[in-house]
């Protein structure tokens, strides 16, 4: 019976540990829109070239994805660097549009080139089968929802301990409410939004390897993850690191509770209309909007 | 002999759309000295402030700060060669607390800034806020903690524009015994400031400012002496300035 307290608490899980993925992917873009009041459509790509890298290392060099994580996210970060550095810098104080287009533009370079290389088959990386079994609650979780789940967890809870308490964490804080003061702080404001802009590609790169171990995917599927982030953030507040993993996790129960009552195409469709309802009823989000505490 | 300069500026001028905030202006800052910049509202105060601070990297002309060249510089680079300063209206982080708002300004190799925000924070009264995000606290105590936000580097100069605006008596005299114990230890300071009684207790040279342009330099009782002054705040050359 769908009711029994096991499916419920099944479904629960299911949902957080998928929620958990989307928060990942969701805060990074949160992160950039924060600190620097742009919106990178290319933040999906970045996801899927972080899947791509990790197929290409499990296909080639038969690494696992969990070894090849902290490379990926290196790699990423250091091409997130210069990103901000060239282009995305360029980008800051000007008009939100301008900073559309331009990730628009970078987002399709990225997906075409993805298509180039790899064509618009899908992959995957089916390196973990099978699932745990909680007997003690009677449940079984699948383990790469699980491994998955619990590492994007980790990672958006670790870059939220590191805005919170770390003295660059704090610069950055610093940089995301009044980029003047931080500069007269003696707080060097270009390094510190190189720092931000990595920082989030590391971090779509991480939920890009995890998506390996989860779902198919193809240059083309970042758009699709784009829209769920898009739709966390809204949930939880734009600019605000908290309100994006809260989004992100309730966005993970939704789709789960209504694809398990009924069928995934009613999950999507109820997860848009929770946010509608959220930009009906409160349209700064649940925990607020930008400069909010982190 | 005249004390060596900490801040020389040599004929700084700044545009906007035709409209001339400065006009070439010279002045210097002398070191260990509070030094007064007072002119009518928009005459160009903030404006110079802007530019020594390299907020504003628009301006031509020479600055030497302690000997750099530091006209263009950013403003990081600046800060980190000993120049601190607060702004007009009070610019606290706001969601930050107050030690982070202190932690944050520190030198990156400072092993000791929580001790010294700790202390700074008990010199004003504001131990028990530690904690209370910058938003939460009255204007007053936001405007402290900015100034306390400069100390954080021990700065060598420090440009304080209206520190006491908007503060209420009890704070204004912590303030200003703050800035007479950073010049006996050593610390040199600009000051622009609205009330005539402080620049002439504490300064010890004040440059005025009218459109732009230095119209009298010297001590408070002889730049008040001036009719040039007089005329620029009340329009008129026949009296001299209260």
């Amino acid at each position: 019976m769908l009711w029994e307290s096991s499916v419920l608490l099944q479904l629960a899980l299911s949902g957080l540990l998928a929620g958990a993925l989307y928060a990942l992917l969701a805060c990074g873009l949160n992160l950039v829109f924060g600190v620097m009041g742009v919106i990178n459509l290319a933040h999906g790509e970045l996801m899927i070239a972080g899947a791509f890298l990790s197929w290409l290392a499990y296909r080639y060099i038969d690494l696992h994805p969990l070894v090849v994580l902290p490379l990926v996210m290196g790699l990423l970060y250091g091409f997130g660097v210069l990103l901000q550095r060239w282009l995305i810098e360029r980008l800051t104080g000007r008009d939100e549009l301008t900073s559309l287009l331009v990730t628009y533009g970078l987002s399709i370079l990225l997906m075409n080139l993805g298509l180039l290389l790899f064509s618009a088959d899908f992959r995957s990386v089916p390196v973990l089968q099978g699932g745990f079994y909680l007997s003690s609650l009677d449940l079984v979780i699948s383990k790469p929802r699980a491994v998955a789940g619990a590492i994007s967890l980790a990672l958006t809870l670790g870059i939220f301990g590191f805005l919170r308490y770390h003295r660059m964490g704090k610069a950055i804080r610093a940089v995301s409410e009044q980029p003047e003061v931080a500069m007269i702080c003696g707080i060097d404001v270009a390094k510190v939004r190189q720092m931000t802009f990595g920082i989030a590609a590391a971090m779509a790169g991480a939920a890009g390897v995890l998506l390996s171990i989860l779902y198919s995917f193809s240059p083309e599927t970042g758009g699709e993850f784009l829209l769920k982030c898009f739709a966390v953030l809204v949930i939880g507040g734009m600019g605000n690191f908290l309100g994006a993993l809260l989004g992100g996790l309730l966005l993970g129960l939704v789709e789960a509770f209504v694809g398990g009552f009924f069928n995934v195409q009613w999950a999507e469709a109820v997860a848009y209309l929770l946010l509608v309802l959220v930009l009906l009823l409160r349209p700064g989000g649940l925990l607020g909007q930008r400069h909010a505490v982190f | 002999m005249a004390e060596p300069s900490i801040l020389e500026i040599q004929g700084l001028r700044r545009d906007f759309g035709g409209v001339q905030a400065l006009g070439g202006v010279d002045l210097q800052v002398r070191r260990g000295k509070i030094t007064g910049l007072i002119g009518p509202n928009g005459s160009g105060k903030t404006t110079l402030f802007q530019a020594v601070s390299g907020m504003d990297r628009e301006a031509t002309g020479r600055i030497y700060f302690d000997g750099h060249s530091i006209l263009g510089l950013r403003p990081s680079r600046i800060v980190a060669l000993g120049l601190g300063r607060t702004f007009q209206l009070s610019r606290v982080l706001p969601g930050l607390t107050v030690l982070e708002n202190l932690l944050v300004a520190s030198r990156p190799d400072d092993s000791e800034a929580e001790d010294r925000a700790h202390n700074l924070l008990r010199q004003v009264h504001l131990e028990r806020q530690v904690h209370v995000l910058g938003k939460a606290l009255s204007y007053g105590q936001q405007k402290l903690v900015e100034f306390l936000r400069v100390l954080m580097r021990s700065p060598k100069l420090i440009l304080l524009d209206e520190p006491a605006a908007g503060v209420n008596p009890t704070l204004r005299r912590t303030l200003w015994e703050l800035v007479r114990q950073l010049q006996e230890q050593g610390t040199s300071l600009m000051l622009i400031e609205h009330h005539m009684e402080v620049i002439a207790d504490l300064c010890d040279e004040v440059y005025v400012l009218n459109e732009g342009r230095i119209i009298a330099r010297g001590t408070f009782s002889e730049v008040r002496e001036d009719p040039q002054v007089f005329a620029a705040y009340f329009g008129h050359r026949n009296r001299t300035a209260s």
